[in-house]
């Protein structure tokens, strides 16, 4: 079934000088489609300014798409901050990378995580107390956590309270956004470890988006990767890491280095991603493309379905 | 008998230092030798006693997780550490020990001959400098070269660490440049004075990863192709697997093993090696469950055991009561962990 899906959404910025007329746009996301199943996992990667974040804020509505639509359990998400929104929003819930700036300092991990019950008006001081203690233990922290501070809790520690907070309302949908990149790799496994055990417990539906392909592979179903705003491939996680079919994701697999093998499938990747603002012509990934022709210059690339669940876009599959 | 765990002879002169030297009874003449370094701030000790050796022309990584004292360890051998930090121990360069020595002699060692660069490079370079300015006073203070002797140095180095365009880029102030060409830009200013080892302080890890690769193979190339030593600080095991000969990791201030990559990734024998790879997820294969090392490091007071032992699966009675010397179960392979010697691990 079907969880969130986004269809065609765009989101674009003004920059520029406003004064004098000429305004310019910066389109950061881009006619992205993708969508989360119940239970499942859907996996976004892609380098820094490729739009993955932009694409979750856009899933909770945190940000108004330009065009396009977003369906969270089949119905269109109502404009942000209006009582329709606020009552969904309860069903999907947001969890970041940095812990810090997430949980207010000056209230205990109990306070922090009754937080959303209270806002959303869900049972009464007993019953919110019972359930903080039964998400304390769902998350790996024990009754003696409730009356710390975050401060005097360690980074893999905070992040067991920024989830179990978000799952105090009982959300259907998590966006996790780089949930694991400020932890040491003992502490990355503990919280993957904890996110497929809850997945698998309370059949959440993910989006989780990292630039880390390794952590993205372990935990997705399906895998979307994105470019300058733009999906340039998709498809089940195995299928795009083991046979990925647009030159951007060979180059981004290869550039992950192996254990034990290190980079002795590394296909060299000049440059560096450009900036949303210079948008190249045609493909966007041409200018680092070796293999570029003259139609990957002129004209962007459809992104064609190649089976029931594979899409990629790029000239060179379509018509090599 | 395992070569690292020899000590050095006497303490050589002062001069010593600027002079090439050989030392006896080495299988390559190492560049640097650590031995029983000990740092404490306020009281605390963060580094318990390491020990270690940089060949000519060799990578060694060190990994381990934060706090482990990675960092530490090679601040500490270029004096870089802040007054509080009390150091003992000795790291000789060539016989001379570096540790307490005068701030006149070290700032002709540091990027002279033993260089460093820093995971942020935007920070570590002047917003207000263009970069052939910032290149050209590492080449002025370590190889005395000025004006357009300096300039071609600049704009040599800067083709060196594959930045195009190199005669333009030289004008060009560090936010013109994007992170993974200002780490280059760091690089260059690294190998300006030439120097003997590279110390690289996790310097990919706020770069991307089509960069990441980029970076570290570069290194792996320059290392390759001068022949200077490397030493690379990262968290991230598969990263300096890809680059190092030689990895050691450390744990609460201390090293636990060290063996040649291939038979550390293959034979990983202390426990915490093994659960630092479990930890990883891997690349490709069916998916495992990923090994969760419960707690956290130890912090300010060390257990009075193993270090390890309150985290470890294959801890006994005896891991808690016996605090674990590092032994040699091969030519090059040293571990810290005393199962390993009774044969309980394998």
């Amino acid at each position: 079934m079907t969880l969130l899906q986004l269809e065609k959404v765009s989101r674009r910025y003004p920059i520029g000088n406003t004064v004098f007329g000429s305004r310019k746009s910066l389109t950061a996301v881009d006619q992205v489609s993708l969508e989360v199943k119940k239970g499942q996992t859907t996996g976004v990667v892609g380098e820094s300014g490729c739009g993955k974040s932009t694409t979750g804020r856009l899933a909770l509505g945190l940000e108004q798409a330009d065009s396009g639509h977003v369906l969270f359990e089949g119905k269109e998400l109502a404009a942000s901050g209006t009582r329709e929104w606020r009552l969904r929003r309860q069903r999907m819930q947001l969890v970041y990378q940095d812990t810090l700036a997430a949980l207010d300092r000056r209230m205990t991990v109990g306070d922090l995580i009754a937080e959303p019950l209270v806002i959303h008006e869900i049972g009464d001081r007993p019953s919110r107390r019972q359930r903080v203690l039964d998400l304390l233990q769902a998350v790996g922290l024990g009754e003696h956590h409730r009356a710390l501070y975050p401060h005097q809790l360690s980074g893999g520690q905070r992040q067991r309270v920024v989830l179990a907070r978000a799952l105090a309302p009982s959300p259907s949908l998590l966006v996790c956004d780089e949930p694991v990149s400020a932890l040491d790799v003992s502490v990355q496994a503990q919280i993957v470890n904890l996110l497929v055990d809850l997945q698998q417990d309370l059949g959440l539906g993910i989006l989780f988006i990292s630039h880390d392909l390794r952590v993205v592979r372990h935990v997705s179903d399906r895998i979307v990767v994105m470019y300058l705003g733009q999906v340039v491939e998709d498809g089940r996680a195995d299928a795009v890491i083991d046979q990925p079919l647009h030159p951007y994701t060979q180059a981004l697999v290869s550039a992950m280095p192996r254990l034990p093998g290190g980079f002795d499938h590394y296909l060299p990747l000049p440059g560096e991603p450009p900036s949303p603002t210079e948008r190249p012509s045609g493909c966007p990934f041409h200018p680092r493309c070796d293999r570029a022709k003259d139609i990957c210059r002129q004209t962007p690339p459809e992104l064609l379905t190649l089976g029931p669940e594979r899409r990629v876009a790029c000239h060179l599959v379509s018509n090599p | 008998m395992n070569p690292m765990l020899n000590t050095p002879n006497a303490n050589s002169a002062g001069a010593a230092l600027f002079a090439s030297q050989d030392v006896a009874g080495r299988r390559k003449r190492p560049v640097l030798t650590v031995n029983g370094l000990i740092v404490s701030f306020n009281g605390v000790a963060v580094l318990q006693g390491v020990d270690l050796a940089v060949d000519k022309g060799e990578a060694i990584g060190i990994v381990g997780e934060s706090g482990c004292g990675k960092s530490v360890t090679w601040r500490a051998v270029l004096g870089l550490l802040p007054k509080s930090a009390k150091v003992m121990g000795e790291a000789r360069l060539d016989g001379f020990n570096l540790v307490g020595a005068k701030s006149s002699v070290l700032d002709r060692v540091r990027g002279g001959r033993i260089a460093m660069i820093f995971q942020d490079p935007a920070s570590a370079l002047n917003p207000v400098h263009r970069i052939g300015a910032q290149i050209s006073e590492a080449l002025f203070l370590h190889r005395g070269l000025t004006g357009a002797a300096a300039r071609a140095a600049a704009r040599r180095l800067l083709d060196q660490v594959g930045i195009p365009d190199a005669q333009s880029r030289l004008n060009a102030y560090p936010h013109e440049l994007s992170g993974g060409q200002n780490q280059r830009v760091m690089i260059a200013i690294a190998l300006a004075g030439e120097p003997e080892l590279l110390v690289a302080d996790e310097p990919t890890t706020a770069l991307d990863a089509t960069v990441q690769a980029q970076i570290l193979l570069l290194l792996k190339d320059i290392q390759r192709d001068t022949g200077m030593g490397l030493v690379m600080i990262s968290h991230d095991l598969a990263a300096v697997a890809a680059v190092c000969d030689r990895v050691c990791v450390m744990y609460a201030g201390r090293l636990v093993e060290e063996a040649p990559t291939p038979t550390l990734l293959n034979t990983p024998q202390h426990p915490y090696t093994r659960d630092l790879i479990g930890a990883i997820p891997p690349s490709d294969g069916p998916r495992v469950r990923l090994t969760a090392i419960p707690g956290a490091p130890p912090h300010r007071v060390l257990p009075s055991g193993c270090a390890y032992a309150p985290r470890c699966r294959s801890a006994d009675g005896a891991c808690a009561m016996t605090r674990p010397d590092m032994r040699a179960i091969s030519a090059k392979h040293v571990v810290r962990c005393i199962r390993v010697a009774d044969g309980a691990c394998q």
